[in-house]
């Protein structure tokens, strides 16, 4: 089976004073419909990665690459028209914040119905049964209420919730979630991520879920990419990630307090001028 | 090479003192600021307006008080020879009264931001700190005065004080601080409850301390920008008061009472009042746009 | 042990907000001890970071009593409490004036208080955080996450208080640079013999910190642990056990 998506040397640049500065410096890696984990400390990278996939680079930023390959579709040279057929129906992002994300002067209903009417044909009442369908599916209880309230009248696992329905009731083959949870407790934060492994198990999505937790990450995902200053430092499997050979990961892992007692004090992370290289 | 070192002293990211830290804040927002070209055409307007003022008397041929021969230099039109604006019905070089004018529209500028700015932000701040009572006492006042249109009220004023250009600024300052008053109002809600207010509190720091360490200098810029902005309103009400007759008195060359008695020959000698109109456009024109160049600099929400 | 330093009695917060009234805390009771650190854990809404903030007089307490070394605490507290008590925040991107100079941050607590020295006793707390006097002069946009909530605790430190409240003081930062301040805290406490009360949403952070920790929920004290009890996960009730099975990562199976 060929990949849902192909990156080669993604590079993603923004102007500064003192010039051009890179802030994604040439990452490489395909995607299939499995979990993929994209690993980082703030600064590395790893959202403007994300972003570039889905073309949403900030200006003035620019995003290049030698292959971006959306199963078959070629995204380096997308028209505006392609992109609108292509997000929201095929490729979805989920933000770390849904207040930021939802519109705050319509019901959450009403958007999950736009979605769906941007993503197929049918008629209004299909598309409200569809929506209401898909809030059932991120396990909300009272859909209909959910359907009726606005974005500030929901909690915060309530609204996260309500925005992966809405980015995903459109069936989409590629979800690029961006620290999806790191807003919500732990314990939603479990409910949340049950829903995504569902969804990715039952329908065959591609994921790909960044985050700075590479607890998270190692025990959520099948693959991780391990970023550092705009590189991929180290790709491996999330159940290896205890055989982590490069020295960025395995600092990153010994220095996280342990609930059983660990070392003390912590290990620090010596940062190696060779890493960003 | 020195001036390359000064720029490097100056931005440095390791400031070794006081001085050169602040210094260095004030040339990286010029630096922003330079790069502005519409703010710097306001600035350089707002310079040339303080300059001509500070230098009337070189830069003025004539008295702009006393006229010429009334039999021979009336109404001379724009760029006779020795009076480059013309004269005006008294037979006065209208150069050097426009000249002389920037001195009082100057000082109706600053008077005004002296006096204005501080009661604004002093009832803003307090308003927003304290709440409560004070709060409701404070804004129901600052409601009082924004309900009264600026120039009527400012009328009323000058009728109760007696015409002149005095009495005209203290009524503009009184009818323009309410809106000050409300954005450092704003501005104190927005910051009142943050970590950092908090912190000068758990160091056991007084309210006058916090309002006036903390509070007010983040309220400074965005009052600032307001006021310059508002600067064109406040010559214009200025010189719609001495239009009608209750700001600056006659002989006084003040560009409003200059248009009211040009317009009297406006069809025939229309250089008499359009000369001062287009002075007051020209400042009116160049505080906006430095006013727009400090929003970008200074606002802190326009930032990212 | 040794004599107890902070005591929290019935602890009741309420905020009234338009109609509503809100019972953020509702009944905490506890006891730290002189140079111990003691942990409140809970999540967002649990009230938490209220019983901190109700300690140091930020927020208003409705009912019960608080008390520093035996000693009752009067509204508002007195300066000498502030001499005594200091607080470091959770983000320090909202921590720090943002026209203030780190130099600025740190000397304006000793001229409040009178102290003498001012210039030695900035360089001083400054090294002690691991700052170089390179930070001194620098405004807090010139600083990273982990530096300004080193700027953040000298602040705190610089009265040299006995008393420490750490409301999730690393939750905003990267993970090696949490790291960091947490050995730093540690150092901290070690050498001057501080008494911590840490709040955290991270059971991991407070049991690498703490020797006691209440576990709270909707405004109440649902357990009380000591730190080898968490790390051996005997949890009494269930809304703990919950908590330890998050923090471990993603499981599939529910429960």
């Amino acid at each position: 089976m060929s990949p849902l998506l192909t990156v080669e040397d993604l590079r993603v640049t923004f102007p500064t004073r003192q010039g051009p500065s890179e802030v994604v410096r040439g990452v490489s890696f395909t995607l299939g419909r499995e979990r993929l984990g994209i690993v980082g400390e703030s600064g590395s990278g790893k959202s403007q990665t994300g972003r570039a996939i889905l073309g949403l680079t900030p200006p003035p930023g620019r995003a290049t690459a030698k292959i971006l390959d959306f199963d078959g579709i070629d995204l380096r040279a997308a028209r505006p028209a392609t992109w609108r057929s292509l997000r929201g129906a095929r490729m979805s992002m989920v933000m770390q914040d849904p207040k930021f994300s939802l519109n705050p002067v319509m019901t959450v209903g009403r958007q999950i119905v736009e979605a769906v009417k941007f993503g197929a044909t049918g008629t209004r009442a299909e598309a409200r049964d569809r929506a209401l369908a898909m809030l059932e599916a991120v396990q909300i209880r009272d859909p209909e209420r959910v359907f009726r309230a606005y974005p500030h009248e929901l909690s915060g696992g309530m609204g996260q919730r309500a925005m992966i329905a809405m980015m995903l009731v459109t069936e989409p083959d590629l979800l690029i979630a961006d620290e999806p949870t790191s807003a919500l407790d732990v314990t939603v934060q479990v409910e949340v991520l049950r829903i995504l492994d569902r969804l990715v198990a039952e329908r065959g999505m591609g994921l790909i879920f960044i985050s700075h937790d590479l607890r998270l990450v190692s025990s959520f995902c099948d693959r991780v990419l391990v970023m550092y200053a705009g590189r991929v430092v180290e790709e491996l499997k999330a159940s290896e990630l205890k055989q982590a050979q490069h020295s960025y990961t395995r600092g990153l892992m010994n220095c996280l307090p342990q609930i059983e007692g660990g070392q003390r004090p912590l290990p620090t992370l010596e940062r190696d001028a060779a890493w960003a290289k | 090479m020195s001036s390359l070192s000064r720029r490097d002293w100056l931005l440095s990211d390791q400031p070794a003192s006081r001085r050169q830290a602040r210094l260095g804040q004030a040339y990286r927002t010029w630096l922003s600021f330079r790069s502005n070209w519409l703010a710097m055409v306001g600035l350089a307007i707002v310079l040339a307006l303080i300059l001509v003022a500070l230098f009337a008397d070189v830069i003025a041929p004539y008295d702009p008080v006393l006229g010429g021969d009334l039999r021979t230099e009336r109404f001379l039109p724009l760029f006779s020879e020795g009076h480059i604006f013309g004269t005006d019905d008294l037979a006065r070089d209208i150069f050097s009264r426009i000249v002389h004018g920037s001195r009082l529209t100057l000082m109706v500028v600053v008077l005004v931001a002296v006096i204005a700015t501080p009661i604004g932000l002093l009832v803003g701040t307090t308003s927003g700190y304290f709440g409560g009572w004070v709060d409701t006492v404070l804004m129901r006042l600052t409601d009082i005065f924004l309900a009264f249109p600026r120039l009527i009220l400012a009328l009323a004023f000058v009728a109760a004080l007696g015409p002149g250009i005095e009495n005209a600024i203290i009524a503009i300052a009184i009818t323009s601080w309410p809106p000050y008053a409300r954005l450092a109002r704003a501005e104190t809600l927005t910051i009142r409850d943050s970590d950092y207010i908090n912190a000068a509190r758990l160091q056991g720091a007084s309210s006058a301390r916090i309002l006036w360490g903390h509070v007010t200098p983040l309220c400074l810029s965005s009052v600032v920008i307001r006021v310059t902005l508002d600067m064109a309103g406040i010559i214009l009400t200025a010189a719609g008061l001495g239009f009608l007759g209750l700001g600056a008195q006659p002989p006084q060359p003040e560009w409003g009472a200059m248009i009211a008695a040009g317009r009297r020959f406006l069809i025939d000698q229309w250089w008499v009042a359009t000369v001062p109109g287009i002075a007051i456009f020209i400042v009116s024109l160049g505080f906006n746009l430095l006013g727009d160049g400090l929003r970008d600099v200074l606002d802190p929400k326009a930032r990212k | 042990m040794g004599e107890v330093m902070i005591t929290v009695d019935g602890l009741e917060v309420t905020f009234r907000r338009g109609g509503d009234t809100v019972r953020a805390v509702r009944g905490v009771s506890f006891e730290v001890m002189r140079g111990e650190s003691f942990g409140i854990v809970g999540e967002s809404g649990s009230g938490k970071s209220t019983v901190l903030r109700a300690f140091c007089g930020l927020a208003p307490t409705s009912a019960g009593s608080v008390a520093m070394g035996g000693q009752g605490l009067q509204t508002p507290r007195s300066a000498a409490f502030f001499r005594q008590v200091q607080m470091v925040f959770q983000d320090p991107y909202a921590s720090l004036h943002p026209r203030h100079t780190v130099d600025k941050v740190l000397s304006e607590p000793l001229a409040i208080h009178g102290f003498d020295r001012r210039e030695e006793r900035i360089e001083q707390a400054l090294a002690e955080v691991g700052l170089g006097a390179g930070f001194r002069f620098r405004y807090p946009h010139q600083l990273s996450g982990g530096q300004r909530q080193r700027v953040a605790i000298a602040r705190a430190l610089i009265l040299e208080p006995q008393v420490l409240l750490l409301d999730e003081p690393t939750s905003a930062l990267d993970a090696s640079i949490q790291a960091e301040v947490l050995n730093l805290l540690d150092r901290l406490r070690a050498e001057r013999g501080l008494t911590y009360l840490m709040v955290s949403h991270d059971l991991a952070v407070v049991s690498h910190m703490c020797e006691r920790l209440i576990v709270m929920q909707h405004g109440r004290a649902v357990e009380e642990l000591s730190r080898a009890a968490l790390a051996a996960h005997r949890a009494e009730t269930d809304y703990t056990r919950k908590l330890l099975a998050a923090s471990e990562g993603y499981s599939p199976a529910p429960g």
